[in-house]
């Protein structure tokens, strides 16, 4: 079962506090330390520290869908 | 409680925040409150307010606004005065602060750990070869980030007691306004003339990066810089320390919570969130002004009326953490809104995550039965502050 992360760039301001919570999934541009998605549609066992690393985003720039039912 | 009390309140218990807080998030959350100067202004007290309105266009964060709201005179002459991007909206604010962000990426501070963790080993034995009793402050707290800010930043070790004071002194509640605007200048001359060293003789620093990537080519000019250099400084210094030394206290005074820290060395990075979201040194910010009216929670905030938003009311939020003036290593306080919220939220947070993490583990490694000297209300906190913080904490092992 996958789910779906979606980023909104022009929001992100570089605190990289997704990248501490959920490696797998985020990572920051050299140059600038925006946020780079790594995985669109990841594995369920990664939702949990999705949902964690979109929590703490300070400019909530990270939305996850879910859809009906939770993934995993 | 009157209508609209003078702010700012006195605290009654030294590791809590004013009661007035409480009060306010459970009968009128954005609480109506009188300035210094006559002024109205309004406190967020709860988390969702806090975030709601540091993400809403229609507060400005721009400090040179005549109305612009400041808990004292002395810091209404330093915000005037200010010209880092800490004091402007977007899009001037990101222009800036792009410039700045790849040098604190979380890579790049998981990187730094392991010379955090030789400095803290380095002052931790100087602390040992002088014996007890010590003054953790003076010690350790004060050391440990400039000793940080020297190696990444590139400011030299010998002004760190120059730095120390200039990012102290803008912060008292009873200072002049002419003397807040002396030690706030004063910081960037001295950046100016650092700036001048570092383009004579570029190292392997923060400041000399920025020099080569955006003075040269143009894109920034050496003023603007001074300023920027001159912000990043003051806050690499002053709030960390603070967090050192209330967090080592507030451990002391919990020996049971103390004691699962020693036990369990996993638990570093969440109980630094916990110490993080209970002590809340940066009182009466972030701040902000409304550019039209705007109603929350039943409170009608005015244009031009100013804004504080209360971390250390939001971070005791019932809503969001259970028995919230509890100290609890364990729980999830992840939440906790210390480092601010949205385009301002604090460029340094992964820096100062890191040195309190190593700080506070290596410390209670080196020296488990870690004391006080005095009696705990001996120690002087500091209440003429705009941070919070403790003057002097004398520990004996």
């Amino acid at each position: 079962m996958k789910f779906r992360i979606r980023i909104d760039e022009s929001l992100c301001i570089g605190a990289g506090r997704c990248v501490v919570q959920a490696p797998e999934l985020f990572d920051q541009r050299e140059e600038d330390g925006i946020v780079i998605l790594l995985q669109e549609t990841p594995d369920g066992a990664l939702y949990d520290r999705a949902i964690r690393a979109a929590a703490q985003c300070p400019a909530r720039v990270i939305e996850i869908e879910s859809g009906d039912k939770p993934a995993g | 409680m009157s209508e609209a009390p003078l702010f700012p309140f006195k605290r009654t218990r030294r590791f809590d925040p004013p009661d007035e807080y409480g009060r306010a998030r459970a009968e009128r959350p954005v609480f109506p409150v009188t300035l210094w100067n006559g002024q109205r202004a309004w406190l967020l007290t709860r988390h969702d307010h806090f975030r709601t309105v540091l993400m809403d266009p229609r507060f400005s964060g721009e400090f040179a606004r005549p109305d612009f709201p400041a808990v004292t005179q002395a810091r209404v002459a330093i915000d005037k005065g200010e010209r880092a991007f800490v004091g402007m909206d977007n899009p001037r604010h990101g222009h800036y602060r792009r410039m700045l962000t790849k040098e604190f990426t979380a890579k790049r501070m998981m990187a730094l750990r392991p010379k955090v963790e030789a400095i803290a080993a380095g002052l931790l034995d100087v602390m040992e070869k002088k014996g007890p009793p010590v003054d953790l402050i003076e010690a350790l707290a004060v050391e440990l980030p400039a000793l940080v800010m020297c190696e990444l930043f590139g400011s030299p070790y010998e002004d760190h007691t120059f730095i120390m004071s200039c990012a102290a002194g803008r912060h008292g509640l009873k200072q002049s306004p002419e003397e807040a605007h002396r030690t706030a200048r004063a910081l960037v001359d001295y950046c100016r003339r650092l700036i001048e060293v570092k383009e004579k003789a570029p190292a392997d620093d923060m400041l000399s990066r920025v020099i080569e990537e955006h003075v040269l080519p143009g894109t920034l000019s050496r003023e603007d810089l001074a300023e920027i250099c001159s912000m990043i400084l003051r806050a690499g210094h002053d709030t960390t320390t603070n967090m050192i030394g209330l967090g080592t206290m507030l451990l002391l005074q919990h020996p049971d919570q103390l004691a699962e820290l020693k036990r369990d060395d996993g638990l570093i990075d969440n109980a630094v969130e916990e110490l993080l979201r209970f002590l809340a040194p940066v009182q009466f910010a972030p701040r902000r002004v409304a550019l039209e009216d705007v109603e929350i929670a039943g409170s009608l905030i005015r244009k031009g009326e100013g804004v504080f938003a209360i971390s250390p009311s939001a971070n005791r939020d019932e809503a969001v953490f259970a028995k919230p003036d509890a100290v609890d290593l364990h729980r999830d306080a992840s939440q906790h809104l210390t480092f601010g919220y949205g385009i301002h939220h604090c460029l340094g947070q992964g820096l100062a995550r890191i040195e309190l993490q190593v700080v506070f583990a290596m410390l209670f490694q080196r020296f488990p039965n870690l004391r006080l000297a005095v009696p705990a209300q001996e120690i002087p906190f500091k209440n003429d502050m705009q941070i919070y913080g403790i003057y002097r904490l004398p520990v004996v092992w």
